[in-house]
């Protein structure tokens, strides 16, 4: 779900390196090296912003907690990490990565060009690039004065988020985040059946999940009984007749998330339930996501889809909360295994709104319901 | 017609300078140090990328995504209409059209802010690169109104608030996570919609940084830099917290810093460039013989303005030419690393006023102590 972006990360994101070893980050850059050789290339760059960082966080483990990093990858020899903030905060940065060398990105011809410089090879020198969309222009005009005619950027294709296929460890850490969010949804509930406005009930749900390291916590809620969900508004007493909330959570790098409805009141929720039910059931590996769409919306009995939906009851989930392969109307691919996603179903009419979802592993051996909304109910 | 101060002027700017109009962009990621033109012409902090289209008759429309956050946007925005997309290049080119305006005629605010694809198809919408105007709203927005300066208050006052909270429950034994995340909360119960909070502990502080998982200890120096934004005015508190009672060492050396704000507080009189401000702080740090120290790492900046409305004046620095305005608001922090002691936080967010930088603090930084 789109939430506002808040001006920093807060969260602890100290590398765990017992949940988190080394041997991980060599066996994901095997990818890297395979492309490398595939395309002669010298060297990969990855960049990613606070906003979205997947692709560098899965390589490397840094997150960019504000602005932007850039990971420096070789071949041969050794990568350098730049990190959009003042050389003050490198030792910080530093707790959160395998890569010894992280320098500040903000002198940037410093940092760059004597890495750059290493590179050997008859020019013009070829190096890949992953999550390049994402740059900034100006950034990206410092880039490419410091590569002058030496070095021809390639996008790498296959690099995308939905091209990586979940490990039996990562499965574990998404385990741990479903739990977080189902002790925050619970937190949340609790507060709001014990008489709280919807905004402080998120909250109750937001503290919960932050006070047991919540790398990141992002929430919407309905301050109208769920005809719209808005950002924390700072109306604390609000207390409309329904309660309708999302709230999503990040645990060692991974997201979950849950839509939490409570006494909505004609038959949306009832439908919304239904509608849940038979997703969940379908879900599989080989699914076709345009059938999967198509069959919420049946069970909905033409009632609309939710507009803070987007169109979409579901996409994959993971480093990133939209990993791709949303689940539309017009989607042409299928679920894939091994693989996690979300799934949402809801729907609202001029007064009132519902929404539900849950969280499924989609493997080899079969679904793993990972999480749902009706945790959120339960003691 | 233009309901507002900035988008009267903007549309003085855009008739003077020949244009028809003005696309202020924004991608969303809310920068505390930036500027957000999309805030500064809207009042609307947007969920994702947005802009806001200015014509030369003050005409003005919010575009922002996602699409479905139209009817709260719409409702907080200062503009004349609001368009909600998701697709920012897509939207734009409809208000483009609604406006009835020539897209070769339109000069741009800070489209670099952007992702490159996002970028790329607004300027092709635009029919290709357009003049860039990138300072614009951070200029004009550069002496916070009225309402603006209320907010600023509030903002400060909530951070004291999470100061006093850090000061009730911090103890040893607790992880700096946890106490970031009760003062994050804490403060968002206020009404601070973000806080771009740092928290962190050691015996020898190297600089503050986000908490993370270490155990709080006696003798620890917790650093604070609390930041609640409230209603889209951050204000910043720096503070040191002992846990035990402080060596003399550190009250003694921690005086050197609120000298150093002091004496930036005086000099920071309108008209005064920012640099001679950096240089009244560096003096009384060169005086107590850490003149050398003045310097990355062993410090950032001696202040810096506070986004999301102006980023102006800027950083505080030595080589600044900045000139300070009455009624700037900004945050001075003679932050230092000292050898004997490590880091050490003393900041308040100030406004410029005729006699120098008024805190808006009610209590300025002192060295505290939590007792056990």
């Amino acid at each position: 779900m789109h939430t506002v972006h808040p001006s920093i990360i807060i969260g602890a994101y100290t590398w765990d390196q017992n949940r988190m070893p080394p041997d991980e980050f060599q066996i994901r850059l095997a990818d890297l090296h395979n492309a490398m050789d595939e395309h002669g290339w010298k060297a990969m760059f990855l960049y990613g912003d606070a906003r979205e960082h997947s692709a560098i966080a899965y390589y490397t483990n840094f997150v960019p907690r504000v602005r932007w990093a850039m990971a420096l990858m070789p071949r041969e020899g050794e990568p350098r990490l730049l990190a959009s903030m003042s050389s003050r905060d490198m030792p910080a940065m530093k707790l959160m990565t395998w890569i010894p060398d992280v320098l500040s990105g903000w002198q940037w011809e410093g940092a760059f060009d004597p890495w750059l410089a290493r590179l050997q090879g008859e020019a013009p020198i070829k190096v890949g690039t992953v999550g390049f969309d994402y740059i900034q222009p100006r950034l990206f005009r410092s880039v490419e004065k410091s590569l002058g005619e030496r070095v021809r950027l390639l996008e790498a294709e296959g690099f995308a988020t939905a091209d990586r296929a979940l490990r039996p460890r990562e499965l574990s850490l998404v385990r741990d985040a479903c739990q977080l969010v189902r002790v925050a949804a619970r937190a949340m509930v609790q507060a709001w059946r014990g008489g709280a406005g919807a905004e402080a009930a998120m909250l109750a749900g937001e503290r919960t999940a932050r006070g047991m390291a919540a790398q990141d916590v992002r929430t919407l809620v309905s301050l109208d009984g769920g005809r719209t969900l808005v950002p924390f508004q700072g109306n604390l007493k609000v207390r409309p007749e329904s309660f309708v909330g999302y709230i999503a959570v990040k645990v060692m790098g991974f997201w979950a998330e849950l839509f939490v409805t409570l006494s909505a009141g004609g038959g949306l929720l009832h439908g919304v339930q239904k509608s849940m039910e038979v997703l969940k059931d379908a879900a599989k590996p080989g699914a076709s996501a345009a059938q999967l769409h198509a069959l919420a919306m049946k069970t909905l009995d033409s009632r609309p889809l939710h507009p803070v939906l987007s169109g979409s009851v579901g996409r994959r989930i993971g480093l990133s909360l939209n990993e791709g392969e949303e689940l539309r109307h017009h989607s042409a691919h299928a679920l894939k295994a091994p693989n996690v996603y979300a799934l949402h179903v809801g729907t609202c009419d001029a007064e009132r709104g519902a929404l539900a979802s849950a969280m499924v592993a989609v493997t080899a051996k079969g679904v793993e319901l990972l999480c749902s909304s009706e945790d959120a109910l339960t003691a | 017609m233009a309901r507002d101060a900035r988008l009267e002027q903007t549309a003085r700017y855009l008739q003077k300078e020949g244009y028809e109009a003005m696309v202020a962009a924004n991608n969303g990621q809310n920068l505390f140090l930036d500027s957000n033109g999309v805030f500064v012409f809207s009042g609307v902090r947007p969920i994702g990328e947005g802009a806001v289209l200015i014509d030369a008759a003050g005409r003005s429309t919010l575009v922002i995504t996602p699409a479905w956050d139209l009817e709260r946007a719409a409702a907080a925005s200062r503009t004349d209409a609001t368009l909600g997309c998701d697709d920012l290049a897509e939207g734009l080119a409809r208000a483009l059209r609604n406006a009835k305006v020539d897209p070769a005629k339109v000069v741009t605010v800070a489209l670099n802010t952007l992702d490159f694809s996002t970028a790329r198809r607004i300027e092709s919408v635009l029919g290709g690169p357009r003049p860039a105007k990138d300072g614009f709203a951070s200029h004009i927005a550069r002496v916070r109104n009225e309402r603006e300066l209320a907010a600023s208050r509030k903002a400060t006052w909530i951070a004291e608030r999470g100061y006093e909270r850090l000061l009730d429950i911090a103890r040893p034994g607790m992880r700096e996570f946890e106490l970031a995340a009760d003062l994050y909360c804490c403060m968002k119960a206020l009404g601070a919609e973000d806080n771009f909070l740092l928290l962190s502990a050691s015996q020898h502080n190297l600089a503050v940084r986000a908490a993370g998982h270490r155990v709080l200890d006696v003798g620890d120096i917790i650093l604070g830099e609390i930041t609640p934004c409230y209603q889209g005015q951050f204000a910043q508190i720096c503070r040191t917290t002992v846990i035990g009672e402080p060596q003399p060492l550190v009250r003694e050396k921690y005086a050197v810093l609120q000298a150093g704000m002091k004496r930036g507080q005086a000099a920071a009189v309108p008209g005064t460039r920012v640099r001679d401000v950096a240089n009244a702080i560096n003096d009384v740090f060169r005086e107590a013989g850490y003149g050398q120290y003045c310097r990355p790492p062993y410090m950032r900046v001696r202040g810096h303005g506070l986004g999301i409305t102006s980023d102006r004046p800027g950083d505080i620095t030595d080589d600044s030419d900045a000139v300070l305005e009455e009624g700037m608001v900004f945050v001075m922090h003679p932050n230092q690393y000292i050898p004997e002691t490590g880091y050490l936080m003393c900041g308040e967010p100030v406004v410029i006023t005729r006699s120098g930088a008024e805190s808006l603090s009610a209590r300025d930084a002192e060295i505290d102590f939590i007792a056990v």
